[in-house]
């Protein structure tokens, strides 16, 4: 049968309480038992010891002066403060001196013995109270026997105290104990229940809910910090899958109405029987095609805007990249009358995935040799930094972007007016970027060479790559 | 030429066999890929075009088994997965060209007519002649009647992969990924440069011009 308990009391740290003091009553008790047991011998054989004494005592007495000797010494004694019990009896059982009226030791065989007995002291006020005490008897070589005795009462209540002193602390502690018990699975217990309802409100959807930090840096504060980390992360990649289906939606609604309204208009045209069917399809089909490039454009930066890093990176030499994209393009600057270069340190290394940073390259290269006039000169530098980094630069004596306009060209779809002109959809160095970041580098913007041919000031645009290992 | 199409989605697959018709190539239609394997296991097709998505079996299962069964007729796998890794994954199950939906007709026929011509031409080269053009894969010279034409190195492989496919459309995307091995689209179309460039050394000077441009879909080389 279940029993209900209340709800503190099934949590872990209570359980673990009770646990901890049940080990600790138990390990107390044997502790408890042995002080116990080592005092109360210690009270004994102390008590026994001065008996044996002052029997020694009194027997030295009578060996020297003999019964009579012995008399008038227990008589002085009892007279005086000694704490002893005695009593004299000669051979037949009489009484000839003490302070106790009967032996408490029966059957006395001759052989000294101890023995336990209470005796009854009688205050002045007439009321009675019996104590407890221990005894020896021995037999004098005259036949008389002997018996003295002490009054252990004061010893053994000393243990006693000292017993129930240990059994009040003991439960005091064990209270406390408990006490302390329900406190901290209280206080775990609502921190647990705050990073529940965490865990609850996220599973409703609430995204965006994140658990309290105590700020006491425990371990439910790592757990929480740990929790909110996980739940950034997610919310940002949700985000960023948010941001992807937008952007491609506000991306390609313009350019797709614009191919319908076009087919539109050419169905229209058809059925009047004027217009060129043929031109409006080709002008469609190059739409089209548009839209499939800007759609590919932007997943592609998606994806990797959404990566931890990007895919398949290996391990390649920075300068053998970028002669080939360089050879890929040095025909069309030639046309463009443009001076290209290629300045590559030999046998650097950098890792990473070889088609996006040759894409990267080209997308740089590209705006490079579109932008700069005829006469002007493209330069693409492949070299390690102080830093270790490895960095691509390309410059170029085009019109340079003014330095308010760097970090806006770098966003998606962005086109400053005098390159309106220039066929693209202004997603190249956004590509760039993306590729950047995706292997843990940067994208750089900086002024170019400066006047050249009455063109300038240029532009310097670098890939820079993180240092390997 | 007789190829085998294996595309679920039917109207794609029938604008597609339309399409390779205008380029006078016979098609054969499989709407999954059970049937695409039975159809390709009879045999008796020069190119096999397979979408990578399908249901009751994927385009790479079916590849993967006939090359298992030791088929080797060409592959062409299609499909809307474009990333590096998805055409790796295809050409490693024994794909040998992959294109990426949505794809224009030319880019379709030419891929397939390069793949169907591949497959005759099985003995290793020494010498390809496309007209009086002759180039000596061994020696890397190229003659036109007789005469001496210095080439690049790239000039040359450009030159070869051009050759090699004479008579067919060749576009640009598949000079960038066989002669650059780049799979990306550049923003200004640099291959025209080159083919230019090429122009002037083969044809300049030569009363017959051999290089020629196909409007909307790339290049052909005519003896």
């Amino acid at each position: 049968m279940a029993i209900a308990l209340p709800r503190v009391f099934r949590t872990t740290p209570f359980r673990l309480t009770l646990l901890f003091l049940t080990v600790f009553a138990a390990s107390a008790s044997i502790f408890l038992g042995y002080i116990y047991a080592a005092t109360a011998g210690e009270v004994t054989s102390r008590a026994d010891q001065a008996i044996t004494q002052e029997i020694q005592s009194l027997t030295g007495v009578y060996r020297q002066g003999g019964i009579k000797a012995l008399n008038r010494s227990m008589v002085e004694r009892t007279a005086g403060d000694r704490p002893f019990l005695y009593l004299l009896r000669d051979k037949t059982g009489q009484k000839i001196t003490g302070t106790l009226e009967a032996s408490p030791v029966k059957g006395f065989t001759g052989t000294p013995s101890g023995v336990n007995f209470k005796v009854t002291d009688t205050d002045p006020d007439g009321a009675e109270t019996r104590h407890s005490a221990r005894g020896q008897q021995v037999q004098l070589v005259g036949g008389e026997t002997l018996f003295v005795g002490a009054d252990v009462s004061g010893a053994e209540s000393f243990v006693l105290r000292i017993l129930r002193a240990i059994w009040g602390a003991g439960t005091l502690v064990i209270l406390l104990g408990l006490a302390g018990g329900i406190l901290i699975s209280r206080n775990v217990n609502e921190t647990m229940a705050g990073l529940n309802r965490v865990v609850i409100a996220v599973r409703g959807g609430d995204i965006a809910a994140r658990a309290k930090l105590r700020g006491v840096n425990d371990e439910f504060d790592e757990l929480a910090s740990g929790l909110n980390d996980m739940l950034d992360r997610l919310e940002r990649s949700m985000g960023g899958l948010r941001h992807v289906g937008d952007s491609i939606a506000h991306d390609l609604r313009s350019p797709l109405s614009r191919l319908r309204a076009r087919l539109e208009l050419a169905l229209i045209e058809a059925e009047a029987g004027k217009g060129n069917a043929q031109t409006a399809l080709v002008q469609a089909l190059e739409d089209a095609e548009g839209v499939l490039s800007t759609f590919n454009a932007v997943l592609a930066i998606a994806r990797l805007q959404s990566a931890v890093e990007a895919p398949d990176q290996v391990r390649f030499d920075p300068g053998d990249l970028a002669a080939g994209v360089a050879e890929l393009y040095e025909p069309l600057c030639e046309d463009k009358a443009i001076e290209f270069k290629l300045e590559a340190t030999p046998t650097l290394a950098v890792r990473g995935n070889r088609e996006f940073i040759a894409q990267a390259l080209a997308n740089i290269l590209d705006n490079a040799v579109k932008y700069t006039p005829q006469g002007g000169a493209v330069r693409l530098r492949v070299r390690r930094r102080a830093s270790g980094e490895v960095e691509f630069s390309v410059t170029d004596t085009g019109p340079g972007v003014p330095q308010l306009d760097r970090p806006r060209v770098v966003q998606r779809f962005v086109r400053l007016e005098n390159s309106r002109s220039q066929p693209g959809a202004g997603l190249g160095l956004s590509l760039v970027a993306a590729v950047a970041e995706a292997h843990g580098g940067r994208l750089e913007l900086d002024e170019g060479p400066g006047i050249l041919n009455g063109s300038g000031p240029g532009l310097r645009v670098a890939l820079v790559l993180p240092r390997l290992g | 030429m007789r190829i085998l199409i294996v595309e679920d989605d039917v109207e794609a697959a029938g604008a597609m066999a339309r399409g390779l018709s205008e380029a006078g190539i016979e098609t054969v239609h499989a709407a999954d890929g059970v049937l695409g394997l039975a159809a390709a296991q009879a045999g008796g097709f020069h190119v096999l075009v397979v979408d990578r998505m399908m249901p009751n079996m994927d385009g790479l299962t079916l590849v993967e088994t006939l090359r298992r069964e030791g088929d080797q007729t060409p592959v062409l796998f299609l499909s809307a997965l474009g990333e590096i890794d998805d055409r790796v994954a295809g050409l490693k199950a024994g794909g040998d060209d992959y294109l990426v939906k949505p794809y224009a007709f030319a880019e379709l026929s030419a891929r397939v007519e390069a793949l169907a011509r591949r497959r005759e031409t099985g003995s290793v080269q020494t010498m390809i002649k496309v007209g009086d053009l002759e180039m000596d894969l061994i020696g890397r010279m190229v003659h036109r009647q007789g005469k001496e034409i210095d080439l690049q190195p790239r000039e040359f492989q450009l030159l070869e992969y051009l050759m090699r496919h004479a008579g067919q459309s060749v576009t640009r995307a598949m000079l960038l990924e066989k002669v650059w091995e780049y799979h990306f689209d550049p923003q200004t179309n640099v291959i025209d440069v080159h083919i230019s460039r090429l122009r002037g050394k083969i044809d300049k000077g030569f009363d017959h011009p051999m290089l020629q441009t196909v409007r909307g879909a790339g290049y052909r080389l005519e003896a």
